[in-house]
């Protein structure tokens, strides 16, 4: 699949994977289709799974002619047939959604990427220990 | 880093294949007893300010460019492994510190009772060295690569104090800890190569970030090339990056000569040595030995035991994850350095396998890579947002690190398709869990989950096996004093050639239930020592 190709099948399919949800629309609604073909254009592992499963669902129009569980039914089918490639496809696909400040803010997460800021290292406290230390050596002599 | 120009037409004191955990501890200490080193490494220096974990798309790199897995990082200094036949995928990095790049840097030690499994077990073989041969090397180790940790623990024999307090285990590890408290069971908090506090030269302390396998910013963890090479390099050792070992040769007498490779144009070029020391992993060393085939040593160098590529061990994983709704931001600190239990890890005559295993807490991670991994991934579809809610910050893990005892049939050989981007025949590994080692597994299966309910998990999730945690390469050229039964003796040196030496986890015996960088780094630099002070004839 090419950045030029018509993603309205894979947003679709998208939609049914990561559906709306509170105030966010599905995966597919926010736009993720492209930055899915594109980022599996730089990677030939990603985008053979993305072949894969673009591939072997219906065509644009027939997939969206289903109704919901027409749409998962059709997703299960690839799931089964094409484990290896179709999970790969939805990590990919999970990768780039959580990688999105509007879904980072309904979870109520931070959002930072780990650094430069990190986080605060609490300070060590030795009373921790109190239990353990009790214990008499044990490691077998040789 | 700035080198000196060498002569790249001298004949070293010594060669070094591999600039990793091993090479790097092996430069540093010839270099400093005067010896001529030059190193040669296929991959090339990190920046440490463009490891990924600054970047938004930090998640999804870990799946392909910064992924562990040589396989799915594809980089052209990474050699492809076929792994169809077996059950676990060698994961690690290539290059300048090799994969103390991408490590956890969790830092226990063996056990006395590893090193003589044949004799207080019956099974596997016996080292021809023991804990105490090593301990000094261990120490010098820790100071080297800076331990964070607390001397005292019940499980280990006694040890020097640690060069820096432990790495604070925050409150999800006294969670877990006091889990183990109340079981009776044992528990310590774990050493570490991470700084608790600022050690090394320009290397701070954690910031707790939470993401050290994609490399470290803050240099807090211990790589090599921050810590072995830059003495290295001070000290004279040529490092030549970008260079990949296609063969070692030899002379009409056998003995090594040097090493045949290919310079980062592709051009090949031979570098003459007097020693040739081998620090390219347990995958990586055997697959050199089995590619410098010649009419000589037809079946591979070293290889009279016929034993190079065999008793490939990993170290078997599996994992008991936790629910806990009422915990927050299990991202917050170290990954996988907190605690460990050795409750399990000696044999126990009363259970139905020899051997046994490590706890090693870990955290939890981000939404993307909580999505994905775990047990089994969340589910797509309508309830894929519920099932995230409930595991996404909420989520802590104990890893199992399960005894693998060798076996022959557990091998690293050269496959007949599969090439390099050089051209030279890839790895090909094939490897099943015994027995023994599923059983071990299924117990620690069955207590990690006693100890994350007694934790207060309100859902409890298991792994089986681990698929992508060959972190552990290790056995493939072992040690031992029958040259019939092991490639190089004690001391590191090959049985049939008296100037080749392996010094990274192939010259393993046993693998023990630990991670074994601290064990493979300490016989790196015995042997370093032996060279200098039994070998001075290799020295110009
Ligand atoms: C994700 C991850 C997490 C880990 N966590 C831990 C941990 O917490 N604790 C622990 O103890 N261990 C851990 N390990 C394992 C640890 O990193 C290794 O045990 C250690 O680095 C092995 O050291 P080594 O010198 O044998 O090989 P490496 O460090 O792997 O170095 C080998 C080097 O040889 C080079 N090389 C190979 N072939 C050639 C060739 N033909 N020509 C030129 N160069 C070549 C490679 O490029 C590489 O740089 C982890 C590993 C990984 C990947």
């Amino acid at each position: 699949m090419t950045l030029n190709s018509d993603t309205s099948l894979l947003s679709a399919a998208l939609d049914r994977v990561i559906p709306p949800v509170d105030d966010l629309p599905g995966a597919g609604g926010m736009g993720l289709a492209g930055e899915v073909v594109k980022r599996c254009e730089a990677d030939s592992r990603f985008n053979a799974a993305l072949t894969t499963v673009i591939g072997a669902l219906p065509s644009p129009n027939d997939f969206t002619a289903l109704d919901d569980e027409g749409q998962d039914g059709a997703l299960r089918t690839v799931e089964s047939s094409d484990p290896d490639a179709f999970g790969l496809w939805l990590d990919v696909v999970y990768a780039i959604y959580y990688m999105q400040p509007a879904v980072h803010r309904r979870l109520s997460w931070h959002g930072r990427t780990p650094q430069p800021e990190g986080n605060v290292m609490p300070p060590w406290d030795e009373s921790v220990l109190e239990v353990a230390r009790q214990r008499e050596p044990f490691w077998r002599q040789v | 880093m700035t080198q000196p120009i060498h002569n790249p037409d001298r004949t070293a004191d010594v060669l070094i294949i591999g600039a990793g955990a091993s090479g790097a501890a092996v430069a540093a200490s010839l270099s400093e007893a005067g010896f001529d080193v030059v190193c040669i490494e296929q991959g090339h220096w990190q920046d440490s300010f463009k490891f990924p974990t600054t970047e938004p798309d930090w998640e999804l790199r870990s799946m392909s460019s910064w992924s562990i897995n040589p396989n799915k990082r594809k980089l052209p200094e990474d050699y492809p492994i076929n792994v169809e036949n077996s059950a676990v995928d060698p994961v690690m990095f290539n290059g300048v510190g090799g994969s103390t790049i991408m490590w956890v840097a969790h830092t226990p030690r063996l056990h006395p009772s590893d090193f003589r499994v044949k004799s207080l077990d019956g099974v596997a073989e016996d080292w021809p060295i023991s804990y105490e041969d090593l301990e000094p090397w261990y120490d010098l180790n820790d100071q080297v690569m800076g331990c964070a940790g607390i001397a005292g623990d019940p499980a280990n024999p006694p040890r020097s104090e640690r060069p820096m307090p432990p790495v604070p285990i925050g409150k999800d590890g006294e969670m877990i800890a006091g889990a183990f408290d109340r079981l009776g069971w044992h528990w310590w908090p774990s050493d570490n190569y991470v700084n608790s506090t600022r050690y090394g030269e320009g290397r701070d302390a954690c910031n707790f970030c939470g993401h050290n396998m994609m490399g470290c910013y803050q240099r807090a963890k211990a790589s090599t090339d921050l810590t072995y090479w830059p003495r290295a390099i001070a000290q004279g050792a040529e490092l030549v990056t970008g260079a990949r070992v296609r063969e070692i040769t030899t002379g009409a007498d056998g003995r090594a000569t040097g090493v045949n490779y290919l310079d980062s144009e592709g051009n090949n070029r031979h570098r003459a040595a007097r020693a040739v020391v081998m620090a390219a992993n347990g995958v990586g060393t055997p697959r050199l030995l089995l590619l410098s085939d010649s009419d000589k040593h037809p079946n591979g160098l070293a290889n009279s035991s016929g034993l190079v590529g065999k008793n490939l061990m990993f170290h078997v994983y599996a994992g008991v994850s936790g629910v806990f709704p009422d915990h927050e931001e299990p991202w917050v600190g170290p990954v996988a350095n907190i605690i460990l239990s050795q409750e399990f890890y000696e044999t126990d005559p009363d259970r139905d396998f020899v051997r046994g295993y490590s706890y090693q807490m870990a955290r939890g991670q981000g939404p993307g890579a909580t999505a994905r991994s775990g047990p089994k991934r969340v589910s797509w579809g309508q309830n894929h947002h519920a099932e995230l809610g409930r595991r996404f910050g909420n989520t802590l893990n104990l890893g199992v690190i399960g005894d693998d005892l060798p076996e022959e049939h557990n091998t690293v050989t050269l496959d007949d398709r599969l090439k390099d981007s050089s051209g030279l025949p890839a790895p090909k590994i094939t490897y099943r869990v015994s027995e023994n080692s599923r059983a071990l597994l299924d117990h620690a299966l069955v207590q990690g989950q006693a100890v994350m309910e007694e934790a207060g998990a309100s859902e409890v999730m298991i792994n089986q096996l681990s698929r992508e945690a060959g972190w552990h390469l290790m056995g493939t050229a072992r040690m031992g004093d029958d040259p019939e039964r092991s490639v190089v003796n004690g001391n590191g040196q090959s049985h049939d050639i008296d100037n080749l030496f392996i010094v990274d986890g192939s010259v393993f015996v046993t693998g023990g239930a630990v991670n074994p960088t601290p064990t493979i780094q300490a016989i790196a630099l015995r042997t370093a020592d032996y060279i200098t002070n039994e070998r001075k004839d290799l020295k110009a």
